[in-house]
């Protein structure tokens, strides 16, 4: 007996963006990413196909990590020691994006400077031809004093600049909008609040193709579905029109995760939890599918084989339109 | 609009315009058309030419089209006879004098005088020059030269500032102030809140610039106060500069005057500062200015033009020097610099609290006991009250904090004095009704300094002072250092100036008390005249969608929020605040039914807000399709059917009620955002509206009540009584010490005589 699957059809859709420029259209990367377009709930291939896959951009950090997992550490190895190895790696393990991260920490461990930030961003963008996000601490105050001045030394490369909160947005959204970039907007867990920022950085004058959105989200076991619900709810909202929620979301289950318990430790625990690495990795790529599932289109990875697993899922996950 | 000022504007422009002409034929005659013209390092051209026209200008060839269109602009000076509509005609007429003031400086470029020369004269940072005459050789510092246009690169590192907040504005200040120290005085006063001082013009020769270098003030980008030029034609770089912010920071691009003046107005907050004799050139340049939603504010008599048009608010104020209340230069420029931060709306930040102890709202919590106190304001053995009261910008000076009476060295160890809080608080968008809304800021203001313990409000206040806060250094003054600084960090979208007198002494305290009894008195009365039908909108509360995604409460003067914490008041205080944010004026339109309580309006909005799960909400019902809950509600009601009734039950009250459930369990059903006809959550205050179920029946068909809400609510509740017209209703109410199931309760209200037994059935 046939069956008959029921179909949405939804008045609207989530804006297409595009990270990176190559030479021709003002920048130096190899390729460019893009993502969004989305006119249905995610994979619902049989409504409308997906437009753009979900990417997966890899964490590379400016400063070695002083915080991250051994497992980490002993995947990488020696390339955590330099950025530009670090991000040519990334781009070798089959990445499609790279999101440098910078801490409070610059070089030899003093704070972080905007020269600093500068020459480690320039030493990227030369090993690497791939689109970069680049994000401060999270500290309003230091994330302007880099973001500005990087902003404007990659003028035209399409950067995605975060973090772009509530306290600073004005001032990264200036610089963005000055030197042809793009922000991530972030916002902590709540529809509402996400919404209002998108409206304060439109209303600057910032084109709706120019965000992407971090609605933040938390690791499988530690908040992964109240993150997973505001997901959702604001990807539902987009496809009945609100445009206000139709920016594509980037959401970083790597930082999540790696900073659990289970990711983290690997002495003292139940024989159970098995094998450690193996552990992390599965963390990971479990939060980082389940999240693309709520509609994230860029997921922000640390392990090199999360990515091939998460890869190899979302592969799955669009077979049936690629056959 | 003044006739006087449009006369001598329109003049002015037709006098540059000309000037202009003849610069350029003479220039296009020496040079030739294919001569660049440029400003030095910046890749948007002409920039106000640019702005304005979308033209590239690059040659002087070019130039002639720029001014013919400017002379398009011009037209004939007011007749004196005949009465006709002139503001079109001096805005034109500012545009005109802009672009043949930029074309101007163009030329004189090209001839190699600009930067305008003055021998001696060295930058403090400044725009660096290609030709090496200009730069000194080297890297020596640029002398011998004023700034000229300002270069892209100091554009963008101020713009940004501009845009986000960190600059609060610019001031092109023109002409020449009354005395050295005046110019000094003005120029410290406008660099001390940020602002950025663009110099140029001059009166009868002596130019501002003239008088801060004779002064020693060192001038540059370093030094935030760049010297333009000495006529006033260089004024132009300051619009230049506006406009190149649009273009840089606001995606705009050349050609599109109208967004860029709007951008302007919105967004970068400049003024004019017309110092000394205003000629026909400035009042030309000052509608330039104006058009770009700039106002203009003179140190001299001048005609005004005071209402609100093309800027945000006054379009030319005059505040002469000489009556200008101030013992010496310094008062009088911190009064003149006031006036032109309030004409423009410039909105002044406030960095950090100033106080000698850890700020911050970690300490909200903080007891101070009394092993541990210094002093204390209020509790037993003194007066303490906070009165805030709004007044006019020009009654205040901002930042004043005065101390009246003994200071914290007279009081003993752990001893008491009165005292009294009065805050004075004036703002372009202040409403009286928001005075209560700051006033209860006041407790968690002075609680987020550590060692500072603050209870109660109004008169009821207790404020106590630690030991260890008075050694820091922590004084009297210091409260209202605390206020300021909040005020404007939190409030600073209504509140623009914010003066504390703190009063010990104990008869002026005694008679302060009596005028905020007063007042307090005043605003009861105004919250009870503040009724449902007198008001035509409602907001709305999105606040707890976080976790209740599709809940959102309806706010009427006559039912708080559910939480208690969000009144009408507080709401349209929010949305003032925050316009963007979770409170949202709710327009009533047409009534549908003033006795259950809907309105096209609520029910709209109870549709989005509700992402259509709700479809319509009764303000006073509990019966039917009555308002929501997120979680948050101070008190649960339910229909209790075999009494006729409902209960409320409050969020402090653990033990059993007649519905057979606890609070806990109870507010698994009333939250969530469902609506459940004959369960409600609701603020406790909502209990003594008269508007409180009324479609239901009132506050008559209440037969159970937690006792903690009876104790603690007891005045109010008498109230409520004698106006449903039984004073002994509220003994006529069971609650938990007598009641706890449904079985006894029937018995009970009987033995009482409730009225709601007697009542229609409520289904």
């Amino acid at each position: 007996m046939p069956v008959e699957i029921p179909k949405d059809s939804w008045p609207g859709s989530v804006n297409t963006v595009t990270l990176g420029a190559t030479g021709d259209q003002g920048g130096s990367r190899t390729s460019t990413v893009t993502i969004g377009g989305e006119q249905s709930l995610p994979f619902m291939h049989f409504e409308n196909p997906t437009p753009h896959r979900p990417v997966i951009a890899m964490e590379v950090a400016a400063a070695r990590p002083a915080d991250w997992s051994a497992v980490l550490l002993e995947a990488w190895g020696s390339t955590l020691d330099d950025p530009a190895v670090w991000a040519r790696a990334c781009e070798d393990a089959g990445a499609d994006l790279i999101v440098l991260q910078f801490g409070l920490k610059g070089s030899d461990d003093g704070p972080v400077s905007a020269e600093f930030a500068v020459e480690v961003v320039k030493e990227v963008m030369d090993s690497t031809g791939l689109p970069l996000v680049v994000l401060g601490p999270g500290q309003a105050e230091i994330d302007n004093s880099i973001l500005v001045p990087i902003a404007d030394a990659t003028k035209g490369e399409r950067i995605v600049l975060g973090l772009c909160e509530e306290g600073n947005y004005r001032t990264i959204v200036a610089a963005a909008m000055a030197n042809d970039h793009l922000v991530l907007g972030k916002t902590p867990m709540d529809v509402n609040l996400a919404k209002q920022l998108n409206i304060l950085m439109t209303d600057m004058g910032l084109p709706l193709d120019r965000i992407v959105m971090d609605p933040t989200t938390g690791a499988l076991g530690y908040g992964i579905e109240y993150g997973y619900s505001v997901m959702e709810r604001l990807r539902l909202a987009a496809l009945q029109g609100d445009a206000m929620t139709q920016l594509p979301m980037l959401v970083t289950p790597g930082v999540e995760t790696w900073k659990t318990k289970e990711s983290k430790v690997g002495a003292g625990i139940p024989d159970e939890w098995g094998e450690w690495a193996e552990r992390g990795v599965n963390w990971e790529t479990l939060t980082a599918v389940a999240l693309i599932e709520a509609g994230a289109d860029v997921v922000v990875l640390r392990h090199p084989q999360s990515l091939v697993r998460v890869r190899a899922a979302i592969a799955e996950l669009t077979a049936s339109e690629t056959a | 609009m003044s006739r006087y000022i449009a006369t001598r504007a329109i003049r002015g422009a037709n006098a540059l315009v000309g000037e202009a002409e003849a610069m350029l034929e003479q220039a296009l005659s020496e040079k030739g058309p294919d001569t660049p013209v440029a400003f030095p390092n910046t890749a948007y051209h002409l920039p106000v030419i640019f702005g304005m026209t979308g033209k590239e200008i690059a040659h002087l060839g070019e130039l002639p089209e720029i001014l013919v269109q400017a002379r398009s602009l011009l037209h004939p000076t007011p007749s004196r006879e005949h009465w006709t509509p002139y503001l079109g005609e001096t805005l034109d007429s500012g545009m005109a004098t802009l672009l043949a003031a930029e074309t101007i400086e163009a030329i004189r470029y090209v001839y190699g005088l600009q930067p305008e020369s003055m021998p001696g004269f060295e930058l403090a940072g400044g725009t660096s020059f290609t030709s090496p005459d200009m730069n000194g050789g080297g890297n020596q510092p640029p002398n011998g030269h004023l700034n000229g246009a300002i270069d892209d690169i100091q554009l963008r590192s101020w713009g940004i500032q501009l845009v986000d907040g960190r600059m609060p504005g610019f001031a092109a200040i023109v002409g020449c102030a009354s005395s050295n120290e005046a110019a000094v005085q003005i120029v410290r006063e406008l660099q001390r809140r940020n602002i950025l001082c663009f110099l140029s013009g001059n009166v009868n020769g002596h130019s501002i610039i003239d008088q801060l270098h004779e002064e020693g003030v060192e001038l540059g980008y370093d030094t935030y106060t760049v010297p333009f030029g000495t006529d006033t034609i260089s004024a132009i770089y300051a619009l230049g500069f506006a406009t190149r912010s649009a273009l840089t920071f606001g995606g705009l691009k050349g050609g599109q005057p109208r967004e860029i003046l709007n951008y302007n107005k919105d967004r970068v907050f400049a003024f004019v500062l017309a110092l000394g004799e205003v000629d026909d050139l400035k009042y030309s340049a000052a509608a330039g200015a104006i058009n770009f939603g700039f106002p203009v504010i003179a140190d001299t008599v001048i005609p005004q033009i005071l209402p609100t048009g093309i800027t945000t608010y006054e379009h030319v104020v005059s505040m002469p020097w000489n009556e200008i209340d101030g013992a010496n230069d310094t008062e009088k420029a911190e009064r003149l610099v006031q006036k032109c931060i309030e004409v423009r709306g410039v909105k002044v930040r406030v960095a950090n609290v100033p106080v000698p102890v850890p700020y911050g709202s970690a300490f909200e919590g903080e007891v101070v006991r009394k092993a541990d106190m210094r002093a204390e304001f209020g509790g037993r053995d003194s007066r303490c009250f906070e009165y805030l009261k709004m007044a006019k910008l020009d009654e205040l000076t901002d930042g004043k904090i005065e101390v009246i009476g003994r200071g914290l060295s007279d009081v003993p160890d752990q001893g008491s004095m009165d005292m009294a809080i009065l805050i004075e608080v004036a703002g372009r968008q202040m409403e009286q009704d928001f005075e209560p809304v700051l006033e209860r800021q006041i407790h968690y203001f002075v609680n987020g300094a550590s060692g500072i313990q603050h209870i109660g409000q109004r008169d009821i206040t207790w404020i106590r002072l630690s030991t260890k806060a008075a050694e820091a250094g922590f004084d009297m003054e210091h409260f209202g250092k605390i206020l300021h600084a909040r005020f404007h960090s939190d409030f600073g979208a209504i509140v623009d100036k914010v003066q504390v007198t703190i009063i010990t002494e104990p008869e002026e305290v005694e008679a302060r008390l009596e005028e905020a009894r007063a007042a307090y008195d005043f605003r009861n009365k105004r919250l009870a005249d503040l009724t449902d039908t007198a008001v035509d909108e409602f907001y709305s509360c999105t606040l707890c969608q976080s976790f209740a995604p599709n809940h959102v409460c309806i706010v009427s003067p006559e039912r708080l929020g559910l939480c208690g914490a969000y009144n009408w008041l507080d709401c349209k205080a929010s949305f003032s605040i925050n316009p963007t944010g979770p409170n949202q004026p709710i327009k009533l339109g047409r009534i549908i039914d003033p006795v259950r309580g809907y309105w096209e309006g609520t029910n709209a909005y109870a549709r989005i807000g509700s992402h259509g799960v709700v479809e319509e909400v009764a303000m006073y019902s509990i019966m039917e399709n009555p308002m929501t809950a997120c979680g948050c509600f101070e008190c649960i009601m339910m229909l209790i059917p075999e009494a006729n009734g409902v209960m409320v039950v409050s969020r402090e009250d653990t033990s059993m009620t007649p519905a057979g459930m606890t609070f806990s369990t109870l507010a698994g059903m009333a939250g969530g955002g469902i609506q459940t006809p004959g369960v409600m959550g609701v603020g406790k205050y909502y209990l003594i509206s008269p508007k409180f179920i009324s479609a239901d029946g009132g506050f008559k068909r209440v037969v159970w009540m937690s006792s903690v809400l009876k104790d603690g609510m007891a005045e109010e509740l008498k109230m409520v009584a004698e106006r449903e017209g039984d004073a002994e209703l509220i003994d006529r109410v069971a609650d938990e010490r007598s009641v706890t199931t449904v079985e006894e309760l029937l018995p009970w209200l009987e033995e009482n005589g409730h009225p709601a037994l007697t009542m229609d059935p409520i289904i």
